[in-house]
């Protein structure tokens, strides 16, 4: 640093005296500084504000999603005209126990589209659940499509799954009947039963998805 | 030892209104004083010097220590001291050229002429402004000339002169004595 200072020069500019502010001014600048910084943490306090409106705004939006979710189920709901009394227990364990028998069969293919799997002891209602999974796993990945052959009882029952309701998916099922696809049919109704286990099933409509002997 | 004062700034500038009061301590009286003999009115210095730190409070978010906080107070200090000429009708070039109006010697003064400090202090008034703030910013906030330059938006050499004109000119007034 250069020093350009003349030492009679500085002597004499230190003898002009040392002028200060008054108290006054100080205050006055030193409050001002204190507000500055009290102003600066005003964002701090508006959110806490801010926060009383998400607890309302969250509570609405909870409330619109369980009357739009309520709603919906009850449109999911089958009518009352097809809903029967229900028939006698023992056909019907009857029926679930030929079910049972005859979901072998895709069984065998469901495990030839997973060969990662080791096979497990026949648990039809399960398995076919499973199926159902891995059908929507390959919606979500487009080259698991090209086993689509080897699939082909997990997509039916993607199907039915997503039938829009349980009557369209019982004339589907009887359709497959009708066609003499017994082993897929077989496959479904087991797939309805487990989506629908209240359903009582009409006799006339029992007779079209059940396998007649 | 003392906080310097660019952490002490940086401390306010991160909510500690304490380590303003330190700094403010620290500068209030060189600061005033430089604006006090930069004016002569008293009434006005305070104005100007409550402005000053005005400014500082509220630039206080953009400051970043990249030069001395001295540098960085009295270039503020300048640029409102600029508009407080050019409110008074000076442009930049009469800072450097003239004296600005009103500065003729007072009466009272010149009947106190023998008076070897207010000769000085004559002497000081009389400085064109650009050269009273170049010694000002000297002999009482301590920049050196490359701090001087930085502060009032000039060049080393413009620094230099002004400063070197100056001193020359109070130099002359101490050896009248």
């Amino acid at each position: 640093m250069t020093d350009e200072r003349d030492p009679k020069v500085s002597r004499r500019y230190r003898e002009l005296g040392a002028e200060d502010p008054p108290a006054g001014l100080d205050a006055g600048i030193l409050a001002a500084s204190r507000r500055a910084v009290e102003t600066r943490l005003a964002p701090l306090v508006a959110p806490t504000g801010r926060r009383r409106w998400y607890f309302p705004v969250a509570a609405a939006a909870i409330i619109t999603l369980a009357v739009a979710v309520t709603v919906h189920v009850e449109r999911q709901q089958p009518d009352a005209e097809s809903i029967t009394p229900p028939p006698p227990s023992a056909p019907e364990s009857r029926t679930d126990a030929l079910e049972a028998k005859k979901d072998s069969a895709p069984q065998a293919e469901l495990r030839k589209a997973k060969p990662a799997k080791p096979p497990a002891t026949p648990q039809p209602l399960s398995r076919a659940a499973d199926a159902v999974q891995e059908r929507g796993s390959a919606d979500a990945q487009p080259e698991s499509r090209v086993r689509s052959a080897a699939q082909a009882p997990a997509r039916l029952l993607g199907q039915v799954a997503k039938a829009e309701s349980p009557e369209a998916a019982l004339e589907r099922i009887a359709e497959l009947r009708r066609q003499g696809k017994h082993d897929e049919a077989d496959k479904a109704l087991a797939e309805f039963r487990r989506r629908y286990p209240d359903y009582r099933i009409a006799k006339e409509m029992l007779k079209k998805v059940e396998r007649q002997r | 030892m003392e906080a310097p004062d660019e952490q002490l700034m940086l401390a306010y500038r991160d909510g500690n209104a304490a380590a303003f009061e330190t700094l403010y301590l620290r500068h209030r009286g060189r600061l005033f004083r430089f604006v006090l003999r930069s004016v002569k009115s008293r009434a006005t210095a305070e104005e100007l010097f409550q402005e000053i730190w005005m400014r500082v409070i509220e630039a206080r978010e953009r400051y970043a220590p990249q030069a001395r906080f001295t540098t960085w107070l009295y270039t503020i200090a300048h640029h409102r001291m600029v508009d407080h000429w050019r409110r008074r009708g000076l442009s930049l070039v009469e800072l450097d050229e003239q004296d600005p109006p009103g500065d003729s010697p007072d009466p009272a003064r010149q009947l106190e002429a023998r008076e070897a400090l207010a000769r000085f202090a004559q002497a000081l008034e009389a400085l064109p402004v650009a050269q009273r703030e170049a010694f000002l910013l000297h002999e009482e906030a301590g920049l050196s000339i490359a701090e001087i330059a930085a502060a009032t938006g000039s060049n080393a050499e413009a620094a230099k002169s002004r400063l070197r004109y100056a001193v020359a000119k109070l130099k002359a007034a101490v050896e009248d004595d």
